[in-house]
């Protein structure tokens, strides 16, 4: 997985609501960020993987967001399970 | 070679087996509580050898002909996740324990079937969404082939609420709700207010307490600030506002020694909060649209609220299983596996008979008759007449367990299971409670009435097949039932027909022709702390050890000499 695997729209979502939850700018959320070092507490790491099926209409499972720990990592899983749809 | 369908609940309470046939229907269901005698038979396997193999002999599955896939309740497993436990309503070590039970119930799933000589390797369970396992069986008794369907529990695989929608007996998810956020959880916390004990299954008693309390509106505010609802989904408010707020509620709390009146008004502020919370997810169901609603989850046990559904919100008909719990999902598992197996993604429709579980064994009752003469009256009844006989019985006041047909699947003793008596006279709550059930005198009982009447004798009249509501009785009626009517003028009814409970409403029209009274009073079948009765033995004991006057196991009436 790397950057070209992430559409656009996936990239601005998940930063924009990483962001919210850990109070860092988006642009200081680098493609290899480690979503734990970020300060993402597991809570709200549950409560992402619910907006990000709520806005692209896909399915996640519990787990993936913990699967996938690094920004670019889940970015790239939210884009191939959108391209799957 | 057919393949049959093991449904197991797998949360770690409420465990239950459920057995789906090749044509896709349920031949038998049971909670291992049952079995097991044991309340909630926490963390117990739910494919129980013992309990299993007596399923199974109460098919048509031949061995060797037939074989079984396993399916599970879970599409997960919690305690793999590792992620934190929310303990701001509940107790983090509640929650740890459940999620133990909860793996390892996941993991063991169908291990039986090796015991049993009925698989070679251990199987490999299909797992199912929990939620979608709860919409399922909901929708299998929902006598309906487009609707919206709500699952609003204690928790799920990433929440505690999903919608679905049903249309041509094919589910749709619309959405769920992810972390933290439960109505369910709400109501343990409130029950453990109120000095009672959720993991008991205590939530019935704050919903019959909250009769005795008028609502404090301010309570009731900060009750509902402690869950956001956007737009259906839910979520809990943030640590802080939790703790202030569980604050300011506990001056209206009780400790477990205290009198349970002094927590009336908490229970009536937690069921109105309850209530208006619920209201805001059903809103945003609602604008799906459809005119049926299938209500099913753990806080679809909530009658009180469930009764005033249908006409004040835009739903003109609720149905709501007779197993909306943990246990009932047994039956979700199973036919989500049958689905699966036979390659269809349409529900089947069941017969909406609850009446999936074990019969009285033949053996038990040999033993039964052979106890004549030595300290009880045994009397062989023919079945024509065994329901003018049970109606002739209430009719002199006694008080009747009945054993008869299969046992119900899910909560609600609805006629098979049950504890029967006359409620025209004030007394006969407080004669069972006391002298029968063992339980608090303040909690009510349920009438049986025949659904062609509803309608004379309640208000919001509706069919409610499996008591899954609680309705308000028309003033003039009251009066004639009290042992029946709640404090609030309310009564959690069960409409029979014949068909739906044909022995049953045969009892009310006979009790009708003796007293002019269509309404019998029904109570399940077992004593306080214990499950519904299962076994012959079981029934005599609650019968020796209780001011009981009679039982009736099939056809044959067991009576206390005069």
């Amino acid at each position: 997985m790397n950057a070209h695997s992430i559409t656009p729209e996936v990239q601005s979502f998940l930063k924009e609501r990483l962001s919210f939850y850990t109070k860092m700018d988006q642009d200081k959320i680098a493609q290899d960020a480690d979503l734990i070092s970020l300060g993402l507490q597991s809570i709200d790491a549950v409560l992402i993987s619910g907006e990000i099926e709520d806005h692209f209409k896909i399915e996640l499972d519990p787990s993936t967001v913990f699967e996938h720990d690094t920004f670019e990592s889940f970015a790239a899983e939210i884009t191939r399970r959108l391209n799957a749809k | 070679m057919s393949v049959w369908i093991l449904g197991l609940a797998t949360s770690g309470h409420d465990p239950a087996l459920a057995i789906a046939n090749p044509a896709g229907e349920i031949v038998f269901a049971e909670a291992t509580e049952r079995f097991l005698q044991d309340k909630r038979a926490w963390g117990i396997a739910p494919d129980h050898i013992g309990h299993l193999a007596e399923a199974l002999a109460e098919t048509d599955f031949v061995p060797g002909r037939d074989t079984i896939a396993v399916a599970t309740s879970w599409a997960s497993a919690k305690a793999e996740l590792k992620r934190g436990v929310h303990d701001a309503m509940l107790p983090a070590p509640d929650t740890i324990w459940m999620q133990g039970m909860q793996l390892q119930l996941q993991e063991s799933a169908g291990a039986s079937l090796l015991r049993l000589g009925l698989a070679s390797e251990r199987p490999s369970p299909m797992r199912f969404d929990h939620h979608l396992t709860h919409a399922v069986t909901a929708c299998y008794f929902a006598p309906t082939d487009t609707a919206a369907c709500l699952v609003i529990d204690g928790e799920g695989d990433v929440g505690a609420s999903s919608s679905f929608t049903m249309k041509d007996r094919e589910l749709t998810r619309e959405w769920r709700s992810w972390g933290p956020g439960s109505l369910g959880t709400f109501y343990g916390w409130l029950t453990q207010m109120c000095g009672f004990d959720w993991r008991l299954g205590e939530e019935w008693k704050v919903m019959g307490l909250a009769a005795y309390g008028s609502p404090n509106p301010e309570l009731v505010e900060n009750l509902k600030q402690m869950l956001i609802v956007d737009r259906g989904r839910l979520r809990f408010a943030a640590d802080d506002v939790l703790l202030e707020i569980r604050k300011k509620a506990q001056e209206f709390g009780r400790r477990p020694d205290e009198p349970v009146e002094k927590a009336a008004v908490l229970a009536a502020s937690g069921q109105a909060a309850y209530a208006a919370l619920a209201d805001l997810v059903l809103g945003e169901v609602a604008s799906q649209g459809h005119s049926d609603l299938v209500l099913s989850g753990g806080c679809a046990l909530n009658s009180s609220y469930n009764g005033t559904i249908a006409g004040r919100l835009p739903f003109e008909r609720v149905f709501v299983p007779p197993c909306p719990a943990d246990d009932g999902n047994a039956i979700g598992a199973a036919l989500l596996g049958w689905m699966k197996v036979y390659e269809t993604p349409r529900i089947p429709v069941g017969n909406l008979s609850p009446f999936l579980g074990s019969r009285a064994k033949p053996k038990g009752l040999d033993r039964l008759r052979k106890s004549a003469g030595r300290g009880l009256v045994v009397c062989e009844l023919d079945d024509g007449d065994s329901a003018q006989v049970a109606a002739e019985f209430l009719a002199q006041g006694k008080i009747l367990g009945v054993m008869r047909g299969r046992a119900e699947f899910g909560p609600r003793a609805l006629g098979n299971r049950s504890i029967l008596a006359d409620p025209r006279s004030a007394d006969m709550k407080d004669r069972i409670n006391a002298l029968v059930k063992g339980r608090e005198s303040y909690r009510p009982f349920a009438p049986v009435v025949p659904h062609a009447k509803v309608a004379e004798w309640f208000g919001h009249a509706q069919p409610v097949p499996y008591m899954s509501m609680t309705l308000p009785w028309r003033e003039e009626a009251a009066s004639t039932v009290p042992a029946v009517v709640h404090e609030d003028c309310t009564g959690r009814v069960q409409t029979v027909t014949s068909e739906n409970a044909p022995w049953l409403n045969a009892v009310v029209e006979a009790f009708e022709g003796m007293t002019g009274v269509p309404i019998v009073l029904n109570t399940s079948f077992n004593i306080m702390g214990k499950p519904i009765v299962h076994s012959v033995e079981d029934a005599i004991a609650v019968l020796m050890t209780s001011g009981l006057d009679g039982v009736l196991i099939e056809n044959t009436l067991v009576t206390k000499p005069d």
